[in-house]
């Protein structure tokens, strides 16, 4: 089903940092939502997030780094337990096996609390917590940053592998343009808390009309990087 | 964790025995004559030479330092505190009743202190800057500032003297006791009221509840099963610490309200320079205080297992 936004805003002590934004995503929609620091990218995603939840609708979130998502105080069966409860289902009843599988980490003990797994397991774990129940979207802001380039890569394939032919839709929020460009099929340009320039992944990287698109796809030698 | 254990035991032994030096070399290297202290306790009047020169003799105060020391020590390493310098009798019975003073007492002000401060910093925590907010962290800061020696003698002239309502002095009755758990009450009231709103406060700053919130656990579970743990352990923290507070408390709070706790019955051993009196009521508080540590550190392994692992 085809999810759509309109008038997303957000103002914080008195400025604008999100201008009216409407979006329109599709069913197994890769999106990147790239642009600079501080020019609203994770604003919008959590302000897509909040609406599409009003709407009824199942999204999961991602956040940059695992200490963001992770209480270290409970262990990784609590987390998972906790996800279930909240998504309304009974406990074990999410195919933690599949979902382990699918992003390699099932040779984490659930038992322990997160700082006993790896940094690339626990971020992992946390995307497979945000796949329980098969969410309509999954939105990743900067979900590989605290990673080392070769986990982030993996880590991004194996995502890719498992969404492969599901109806879930992935946003992916990132500065890092070669990042998004090899994982995207469609990139929108994020500058000043406005959306001002949307369209496929090779147009924007080929044919950049904005100025702050052309400033992205100048500085980054985005072919190099192995993510 | 029988490594943990044994090292436990081993700092322990070390801070039980530091302690009982040190307080034995205090006692005896202070000013004046322990002998005259004893005997005008004993006789309760003005002693000639010989009758001093002979209480000395029965004291065992009549040695040196060293041998005095060790025929001190080695009965105590398996309990055993001696005979009271002043009345002959074993330490054991009359610290026991001493005790059966002051544990339900420390219990009942402990209690007080958390009946009050859990509801308040919770009510608190929860609009921080708002009225009830302001109120609590002056109530807090009243309980730190007003000492207990003052706030006794106000409560004894409020309910004692003015109002009749409860005994002043003594400790016949449960009802005697009640006066004296609200003066201690307070205190601890005061700074876990602080200690709680603080950590409740800073729990809910963690970087990891907003993802946790949009994963769509609900604000109840959230506190119960995020903020709660956060929260507790500067409050463990601080449990421990209170009990210091608490014991020195005491023993200002038994002497104003004549309990014969504890307080009491240290006070007049360090006047009567009883050393064996002295001696098992700092070998006591110390032992309390390791065990409490004891238990301190057990509680902070279940809540935060890396703190095990960083010692390890």
């Amino acid at each position: 089903m085809t999810l759509s936004v309109s008038g997303l805003s957000a103002v914080r002590s008195g400025r604008t940092i999100l201008h009216p934004t409407s979006l329109v995503i599709a069913p197994g929609a890769r999106i990147g939502l790239v642009g600079l620091s501080g020019s609203g990218k994770s604003t919008l995603g959590h302000a897509l997030i909040d609406d599409l939840r009003a709407q009824g609708r199942s999204v999961a979130h991602v956040p940059q780094s695992p200490d963001e998502a992770l209480d270290p105080l409970r262990s990784m069966a609590f987390h998972w337990q906790e996800a279930e409860h909240a998504l309304g289902l009974t406990p074990g009843s999410a195919d933690q096996r599949g979902l382990f599988a699918a992003l390699n980490i099932e040779g984490g003990d659930l038992s322990k609390r997160p700082w006993s797994w790896s940094r690339g397991m626990q971020q992992r774990f946390v995307i497979a917590m945000a796949l329980i129940g098969t969410p309509d979207l999954i939105v990743l802001d900067e979900p590989t940053s605290a990673l080392d380039p070769v986990v982030a890569a993996a880590t991004m394939d194996l995502l890719d592998r498992h969404l492969d032919g599901r109806e879930t839709a992935m946003m992916l929020i990132t500065h890092d343009l070669g990042l998004a460009a090899r994982r995207v099929f469609q990139l929108m340009v994020m500058h000043d808390g406005q959306l001002v320039e949307q369209a496929p992944t090779d147009d924007i990287l080929l044919r950049p009309q904005t100025r702050a698109a052309q400033a992205l796809v100048a500085h980054r030698n985005w072919m190099a990087l192995p993510c | 964790m029988i490594m943990g254990l044994l090292g436990f035991v081993l700092r322990a032994a070390v801070v039980l025995s530091g302690t009982a030096a040190l307080t034995f070399a205090l006692l005896w290297n202070a000013p004046g004559d322990p002998a005259q202290a004893i005997a005008m306790a004993r006789f309760d009047a003005l002693l000639t030479e010989d009758v001093i020169d002979q209480v000395r003799a029965e004291a065992g105060l009549d040695i040196s330092f060293w041998p005095a020391f060790t025929s001190w020590l080695v009965p105590l390493l398996s309990l055993d505190f001696g005979n009271s310098a002043v009345t002959g009798r074993p330490v054991w019975p009359d610290l026991v009743t001493a005790m059966s003073y002051t544990f339900p007492l420390a219990l009942a002000s402990l209690a007080v202190g958390l009946a009050v401060s859990l509801p308040l910093a919770v009510l608190a925590a929860k609009r921080p800057g708002s009225l009830v907010d302001r109120c609590a962290v002056a109530v807090a800061s009243l309980g730190v500032a007003i000492p207990a020696y003052w706030l006794g003698l106000l409560l004894i002239l409020l309910f004692a003297v003015k109002l009749a309502w409860l005994p002043a002095m003594g400790a016949r009755t449960a009802a005697h006791a009640i006066l004296p758990a609200l003066t201690l009450g307070l205190g601890v009231t005061a700074s876990f009221t602080r200690i709680i709103r603080s950590g409740i406060l800073e729990a809910r700053g963690q970087p990891f509840l907003p993802a946790i919130r949009r994963r769509g656990v609900s604000d109840r579970a959230i506190g119960r099963d995020h903020v709660a743990p956060h929260a507790a352990i500067p409050v463990v923290t601080v449990f421990g610490l209170e009990l210091a507070f608490l014991l020195e408390g005491l023993v200002l709070v038994e002497v104003i309200f004549g309990r014969p706790g504890l307080g009491t019955f240290l006070v007049q051993a360090i006047l009567a320079r009883d050393f064996p009196h002295v001696q098992a009521v700092v070998v006591l508080t110390a032992l309390i205080f390791v065990t409490v540590n004891l238990l301190i550190d057990g509680i902070y392994r279940v809540i935060e297992p890396r703190i095990g692992e960083r010692d390890a």
